[in-house]
């Protein structure tokens, strides 16, 4: 939309951008280059503006509805009595939600990225699965323990669980991204069937994780934020900066190897930093899915297939969306609340529905 | 192979394969096995002396309680339930050409269960929650019939337009459980996973009945059906009529499927896996209709066995044991489809 580029709707989908090279972004004239950029980076600020709205809408909406003034009140600190304890409370969920719908939007946006694979999200590829099943393996057999030895354990099984999509989805040959959707489908059906098998023998571990298993933001110790931060933070930075390997990648291996890309070592880089950005998302607020499938094809729309700017643009807008979702929860069945994994899920499968109408006879 | 025709005067001949007769009578002889143990297996179980009685209606004392409350319903809820399930994926099976077009695995199941939590649950009195469940299974076929852009041509895309549908469908359920009975948490999360647990006769009513409506329809249906198999231009020259053949097996399908899932909840993998076991033991092409439902019935009846007779004090659900086994079985077809390229 802000892009003049002419090739922009034939670049909105990776399997586009592997058939027509972003020339526009590379070879394009200078100044057109430079409008591009410009267009971008307000896009960017407007982005930002959107996210800092959808916050003050989470510290605002819920049971209790409180004025934005007041809101704003309790942030710059003069804040008073009960709408500043309201407040006060929405925070830690509210930055709950901006940590985790970042870190599952650009792990999302990697992970398309790497395999060039309009389909690829992490909830589908069974990562969110792999490091919920290691935490409730870990609960049920050593007890709860901090959220930082939480990411620590759902680390190994995030891991374990892309492995053996991968394995399976190669079973038969070539990995293709149908394989590795409908691998994922099978392994995440066996760990979702173990999880219920865990949770429902164990009544202690069904009542912490039963709306951690759907994945909730609200209910979350605070301390949580914390701990998983470092986490998050190195999942991004090594992801952000991957943004230029992976537009070589999006050229194809030869040619990527040709621009003088390290294909291996982006792979394995981007792995690792999906892997990450999930377990600590997972470990926070439990397997949310369809947020690292919505996020980058909505991003993509907007801003194109140049992978630095959607990285940064799915930054911004998987809080949005994760945030409104939650927002979304908490006023459709007032005063009860609504877990946002269910939100995102009839927010997010509609998407998939649409990226698989758009796949090419290939499928 | 050899094909013996069994005739009665001029208007009916029915061809039967020996083999596809000495499968299901093993079959039958597995599955009357599988519910003698699981009446008679366990702390509450019945005396084996007393198993006869007990169908007869003549027990008595805690048998008598034992058999009519507890395990008699739910054993002929998971038979009919089972039958209901491998019909419906053998029809759907044969009508996509492809053994994962099954109802479990395109969101037909976890549509029906989100029509039946919808109109059981929330809007409840605007229709019979079987009727509901059928809102919901047509809902969600009508979605994944457009969603893939070409009908259910290609079962890639059925299959990813079907997870699209079922993630959609169950979080519905989970939306009206969130709303509606929070306190049975648990209880609810047992029926979102398919669960035979405190069943009553009333359940075993509601699905015999469509079992004995629908199965004789399906029956009907598959000699026409196998024929769609050899392509619609031949078929049609001999008489089946295939484009409307394949909508009423749809419809009937859907029919099977929907009433067991109202009964039993969305239990995966029994459509997927009782065809196929049962077209692997035939060795015979088509719809296989008789011992799909004998599959499907001892495949559920042994399910729910393993799970009642389960060590510990939990009763797991068993839609979790055929989830888990239900999936390697179709990590294993799916690679086996990709070696032969038959699946992209």
């Amino acid at each position: 939309m802000t892009s003049p580029n002419p090739t922009a709707s034939t670049l909105a989908s990776p399997v586009g951008a592997a058939l027509n090279p972003p020339t526009g972004v590379a070879t394009a004239a200078p100044a057109d280059r430079r409008r591009r950029v410009f267009g971008l980076g307000a896009g960017l600020l407007v982005t930002l503006l959107v996210l800092g709205g959808t916050v003050l809408l989470s510290l605002a909406v819920g049971n209790k509805h409180v004025p934005l003034t007041d809101v704003w009140a309790s942030l710059t600190g003069s804040g008073a009595g009960y709408a500043d304890a309201v407040v006060n409370s929405r925070i830690p969920r509210t930055m709950l939600g901006v940590l985790a719908g970042g870190s599952l939007a650009v792990a999302g946006a990697v992970m398309q990225g790497l395999t060039r694979n309009p389909l690829a999200d992490p909830g589908l590829f069974g990562v969110n699965a792999g490091a919920a099943a290691a935490l409730v393996t870990a609960a049920a057999f050593f007890g709860l323990g901090s959220a930082a030895t939480s990411v620590w354990v759902a680390l190994p099984g995030a891991f374990v669980a892309v492995v053996i999509v991968y394995l399976v989805g190669a079973g038969g040959g070539r990995a293709t991204p149908v394989r590795l959707v409908l691998a994922g489908v099978v392994v995440t059906a066996v760990i979702g069937a173990y999880i219920q098998a865990v949770t429902l023998s164990l009544p202690a571990v069904f009542d912490t994780y039963r709306f951690w298993v759907v994945g909730s933001l609200a209910g979350r110790d605070p301390g949580v934020i914390l701990e998983v931060l470092p986490f998050v933070v190195a999942g991004l930075l090594l992801a952000l900066g991957l943004g230029p390997s992976l537009n070589a990648l999006a050229l194809g291996d030869d040619t990527a190897r040709a621009l003088g890309a390290h294909v291996a070592r982006t792979r394995l880089f981007g792995a690792f930093a999906t892997t990450l950005l999930c377990a600590a998302a997972t470990a926070a607020v439990g397997p949310i899915g369809f947020v690292g499938l919505a996020v980058p094809h909505i991003m993509r729309a907007v801003v194109g297939s140049d992978q630095r700017w959607l990285l940064v643009y799915c930054l911004l807008g998987g809080p949005i969306l994760l945030l409104l979702a939650d927002v979304l929860g908490r006023i459709i069945m007032s005063p009860a609340e609504l877990m946002v994994g269910i939100v995102t899920a009839f927010i997010g499968a509609p998407i998939l529905l649409l990226a698989v109408r758009r796949l090419k006879s290939t499928a | 192979m050899s094909i013996v025709t069994l005739r009665a005067g001029s208007w009916l001949s029915v061809p039967v394969r020996p083999r596809s007769v000495a499968v299901a009578v093993s079959m039958l002889f597995g599955l009357l096995v599988t519910a003698v143990l699981s009446l008679t297996l366990g702390r509450l179980g019945l005396a084996p002396s007393e198993v006869i009685p007990a169908l007869a209606g003549a027990a008595t004392g805690r048998d008598a309680i034992v058999f009519d409350t507890l395990r008699g319903p739910r054993l002929a809820v998971g038979i009919a339930a089972g039958a209901a399930f491998g019909v419906a994926g053998t029809l759907f099976q044969t009508v996509t050409r492809n053994p994962l077009g099954s109802p479990d695995i395109i969101g037909l199941s976890a549509g029906a269960s989100a029509g039946a939590a919808a109109f059981g649950l929330l809007w409840t009195g605007i229709l019979p929650l079987p009727l509901g469940a059928l809102v919901g299974a047509g809902v969600a076929m009508a979605l994944v019939f457009l969603g893939t852009g070409r009908g259910f041509s290609s079962p890639s895309r059925m299959l990813l337009v079907g997870i699209g549908v079922s993630a959609m469908a169950l979080a519905f359920v989970q939306f009206v459980i969130a709303r509606v009975g929070r306190e049975q948490a648990t209880v609810l999360a047992a029926y979102l996973n398919g669960s035979l647990a405190s069943r009553s006769w009333d359940h075993a009513t509601t699905i015999w009945i469509s079992l004995a409506v629908l199965l004789p329809c399906a029956l009907a249906l598959s000699r026409r059906l196998q024929l769609t198999e050899m392509g619609d231009e031949q078929a049609d020259t001999l008489g089946a009529q295939s484009a409307a053949a394949r909508i009423l097996a749809v419809l009937v399908g859907m029919g099977l499927a929907t009433a067991a899932v109202s009964v039993v909840g969305p239990v995966a993998f029994i459509a997927l896996t009782a065809p196929q076991i049962a077209r692997r033991l035939s060795r015979s092409p088509g719809p296989n209709t008789v011992l799909s439902a004998l599959t499907g019935a001892a495949l559920l009846a042994l399910a729910d066995l393993l799970v009642q007779q389960l060590p510990g004090d939990v009763q797991l659900p068993v839609g979790v044991l055929t989830a888990c086994l239900g999936g390697i079985y179709l990590g294993y077809l799916l690679i086996s489809h990709w070696k032969k390229g038959t699946l992209a």
